[in-house]
């Protein structure tokens, strides 16, 4: 019941939108008890309040809520000082899409977790055009709202299955009965709703909508978007298809493997050809689901072999890294709306230097670029050490090729982690420092705008210094793991290598004597320099782009302009880029056959109502002929 | 006893860094017909750097000048996770994946140094820099696929005994050793990857990323590359060398081990060329190759 009234008061809040600071003040008040219902919720599993017949909170479910809760309220923190146009819209249409995201998670029977899960595709689509007035705004909110919509299908049928081999609409009876199905149903099941949820967490290649629906949204809802909304599809493929059917087919698993390991090594590829920030963060948020879905693989080959080990270790990795992946996203998010909102650009290529201008963003900037290449001491390096460790358990546990596969697989995500490192010192290099590139304006960024990109790099620190309570919470959250809890090694000693780490930089910074330093001008082999001499977004990744050839396919065209132009050019125009092969080569295909259907199908359909009458006689009529 | 050689271990294996680095250059320079500097050159170098005046670039920040000690801290955090007496102290860190994610955190620093100096070189650097990295970490975890695969976790520490145990034949031990070294002179910086003895801008890579340091920062920089140096040779030796009971003897072992294996890089060096920057991504997945074929050589069963 409790649960209940949380979301009556959420929609609410939606009629307050033309108050602003009394609707920002009670969404935020909305997220922080999101917060306590899931911390309620973690600590204390069987609460009679938190559970009941149509809403419940069991501890997987909260651990998601959680990931909500810290996501929303930054966000809405946050947006006491982002500026925006049409703040009106999005004060209506927030609310409402934070209250469907915990009926997502709360729900217990297929059609309140239906209608939530339409609610919050339809909410998000008018969150994503609330800059309906901008080029391009609408088309991509169009993609987003199909694509969620294939999702939905997907998901309804999957659901409706699982909801008729069981014989109930109710979750809770699915938990107890679900895996005794028979294994052809499951694998029915895990098809449908895998690929449900794969495109709502925006697995390549399901994920054209990402890219575009999460940059040209408001940062605060890019930010709830990437943080959470995404993640319930991660929490659908563990709620559902992992600990409610129990062991499937391993094809099933290997499947959740390769689309991990598809997912985060392209995802980071394309992100690194990007120059704009919201759009380059967005490529990384496919990186990180793809690196979710590896732990989720273990997760389930752990199932299927019976290796407790691999269970707790899958389950860890994948969940905390839910959990981290949206606390450094959300903190980068944010973080480019500032940028934004200082500058009025996003394109690294006109940006520079902006250390100086704002400092403390900078800052969670650098944090939230650390925390997400997975270095120490944050919270993304805890994670993907346990998704390392789950990998090289297959490589080391097995014979034959699954050792092999394993390391495969583990190589990968090294090679992912090594392209998120280049990437952000990437980003953080050409954005925040070195000198201006052009100039842009400066706004002042108000205190409420970096306080919560800092608080968030507060938590992800934090969290990697000290991993040992969250990992133990994650291990005991799968009722048939808890009794494997235990036996989760974690020798990773992370709180001493932060120390370490922390104490030995400090003695050499000492000794170096890093303030006593002569500012001097830089050496370019004594030629004048300047901010154009500086190496660029595109100059930065020429290596990756021509190693990477085969999946790029990069393109340029450079033109030589003036009279005499060939010999003595005046000015060059250089145009380059990469070919989007998915869009090109899958969905263009796709569209083209969708519009050749629905041309043919005007002939059927012209309009005339007579002709719809004589459909409906017709109808009838065959109808009576078959049923009679 | 424990701590105590750990930490003379890493005291000595820091304090010997630059001392490593002057037998690979002497070995070289004698290769070349030359008499070369004196093995301690390292040290006057250092010496006298740290003494020069210490100067940043207009427009760089705070992350300039606090690289050097970040890469140094991380670097010497690698040294200290080494069991110098065979074992170490079970509550100091001593995970072989925590090695590479300091590596990488290492690399970071230096890549966003580079981008913060403001000019050409120091981008030119950062990107280099960063495009190998993203060569060698996947090329490093295949090369220890062997460990994986036999030991089944990621410690470093009881690495050696475990795979003494199960007496592998010379062919997998063997493949395995050589995709490391091919892995070590990548990530150490050396011949065929980068040449550290050069100055000239199309051929450098690290050496882009300090080409605006000075003083007490180069003097940093310089360490660390030793460091490096001697930390990823150590690393090698420990799950592919011998191991003695007794911890002093070990901790003899491994410095006689790094010194002969410095002389051994001097004499590779000066065999090979440096390979072109666009053909590395070969060299790498040649090492990666080899890795794995160590491990499938072993798991096949085919050899047990």
């Amino acid at each position: 019941m409790l649960i209940l009234w949380i979301v009556a008061s959420g929609l609410l809040i939606s009629l307050t939108a033309s108050k602003r600071l009394l609707s920002l003040g009670l969404t935020l008040a909305l997220s922080i008890i999101f917060l306590v219902l899931a911390v309620w919720g973690l600590w204390g599993g069987g609460s009679a309040f938190l559970a009941g017949p149509y809403l419940a909170l069991t501890p997987v479910r909260a651990w998601f809520l959680l990931v909500l809760g810290v996501v929303s309220t930054m966000s809405s923190w946050y947006r006491f000082g982002y500026r925006q146009h049409d703040e009106t819209a999005t004060a209506f249409w927030l609310p409402l899409f934070m209250v469907s995201m915990v009926g997502v998670i709360t729900a217990q029977t297929v059609w309140i977790f239906m209608t939530a899960w339409e609610v919050m595709a339809i909410t998000s689509f008018f969150l994503v055009v609330a800059h309906h007035d901008r080029p391009g705004v609408v088309k991509a909110g169009y993609i987003y709202l199909v694509m969620s919509q294939v999702s939905a299908i997907a998901i309804l049928s999957g659901l409706l299955l699982m909801a008729s081999a069981v014989h109930s609409m109710h979750f809770g009876v699915w938990a107890a009965d679900a895996r005794y199905l028979p294994l052809g149903v499951k694998s029915w099941i895990f098809g449908l709703l895998g690929l449900g949820f794969a495109v709502k967490s925006g697995i390549i290649p399901f994920h054209v909508w990402l890219p575009r629906a999460h940059p040209v949204a408001p940062a605060p809802v890019s930010s709830l978007m990437s943080g959470a909304m995404i993640k319930l599809g991660v929490f659908g493929v563990v709620q559902f298809l992992l600990i409610d059917l129990g062991p499937t087919n391993v094809i099933w698993s290997v499947m959740l493997l390769v689309m991990g390991a598809v997912s985060s090594l392209l995802g980071v590829l394309y992100a690194l050809m990007e120059h704009d920030l919201k759009r380059l963060l967005a490529y990384h948020s496919i990186e990180n689901i793809g690196i979710i879905f590896l732990g989720l693989g273990v997760m389930a080959l752990g199932i299927d072999w019976h290796r407790p080990f691999l269970m707790v270790v899958g389950l860890v990795a994948s969940l905390f890294h839910t959990l981290n992946h949206a606390i450094f996203k959300s903190q980068l998010f944010l973080a480019a709306g500032a940028v934004e909102q200082h500058t009025g650009t996003l394109d690294a290529e006109l940006l520079g230097g902006l250390i100086r201008s704002m400092p403390g963003i900078a800052v969670g900037f650098l944090m939230g670029s650390m925390a997400i290449s997975a270095l120490p001491p944050f919270n993304g390096f805890i994670s993907e050490w346990v998704t390392f460790r789950g990998l090289l358990s297959i490589a080391g546990g097995s014979t034959g090729l699954w050792a092999v596969f394993g390391l495969g697989m583990a190589m990968v995500l090294a090679l992912t982690g090594a392209l998120a490192g280049m990437c952000f010192v990437k980003a953080s290099g050409v954005i925040f420092l070195g000198q201006p590139r052009q100039p842009v304006s400066h706004r002042v960024i108000p205190r409420s705008m970096t306080w919560p990109i800092l608080g968030l790099a507060v938590v992800s620190l934090a969290l990697g210094v000290f991993p040992s309570p969250m990992v133990h919470v994650i291990a005991s959250l799968a009722p048939a793991l808890r009794a494997h809890a235990a036996a989760t090694p974690l020798p990773l000693q992370a709180t001493v290598v932060a120390l370490a780490l922390v104490v030995v930089a400090a003695v050499a910074a000492l000794l170096a004597r890093v303030w006593d330093v002569r500012e001097a001008p830089r050496w370019n082999c004594g030629r004048e320099v300047d901010a154009a001499m500086q190496f660029t977004s595109s100059s930065f990744t020429k290596a990756v782009r021509t190693t990477f050839a085969v999946i790029y396919r990069p393109h340029r065209n450079l033109t030589r302009l003036g009279t005499q132009s060939q010999d003595f050019p005046e000015r060059l125009s250089y145009h380059g880029g990469t070919t989007p092969t998915w869009e090109r080569y899958l969905y263009r295909p796709g569209y083209r056959l969708a519009w050749t259907i629905s041309r043919y199908s005007t002939r059927m359909q012209a309009g005339s109502v007579r002709l719809y009458l004589t459909y409906l006689l017709a109808t009838i009529g065959l109808m009576l002929l078959f049923v009679h | 006893m424990l701590w105590g050689v750990q930490i003379v271990g890493v005291v000595l294996a820091i304090g010997l860094a630059p001392f490593f680095m002057g037998i690979a250059q002497t070995v070289k320079a004698r290769r070349q017909g030359r008499r070369g500097p004196s093995v301690l050159q390292g040290y006057w170098v250092l010496a006298k750097t740290w003494h020069k005046e210490t100067t940043a670039p207009e427009f760089s920040s705070w992350i300039f000048r606090l690289a050097p000690s970040m890469s140094l801290a991380a670097l010497i955090l690698i040294v200290a996770s080494i069991p110098w007496s065979g074992s170490v102290p079970s509550v100091w860190p001593h995970n072989l994946l925590v090695v590479f994610f300091l590596l990488a955190l290492e690399r970071f620093w230096v890549g966003l140094a580079g981008m913060d100096s403001a000019g050409t070189f120091g981008g030119l650097g950062a990107s280099r820099v960063t495009t190998l990295g993203t060569g060698i970490e996947p090329a490093m975890l295949a090369a220890f696929g062997l460990l994986w695969a036999l030991s089944g976790h990621t410690d470093i520490q009881p690495l050696a005994p475990e795979l003494a145990r199960r007496s592998l034949g010379a062919l997998p031990w063997g493949l395995a050793a050589l995709s490391y070294v091919f892995v070590l002179l990548a990530e150490a910086g050396r011949i065929p990857v980068d040449n550290p003895d050069t100055h000239l801008e199309l051929t450098m890579m690290h050496e882009a990323t300090v080409l605006e340091y000075s003083g007490r920062f180069l003097a940093q920089s310089q360490i660390a590359v030793a460091v490096k140096f001697t930390a990823v040779i150590a690393l090698g030796w420990v799950w592919l060398g011998p191991q003695l009971a007794s911890p002093w003897a070990n901790l003899g072992l491994r410095l006689i081990e790094l010194s002969v294996s410095s002389a051994a890089l001097g004499w590779v060096e000066s065999r090979f060329v440096k390979l072109r920057y666009f053909q590395l991504p070969a060299y790498l997945a040649m090492a990666a190759g080899v890795g794995m074929l160590a491990l499938y050589l072993v798991v096949s069963g085919g050899l047990n």
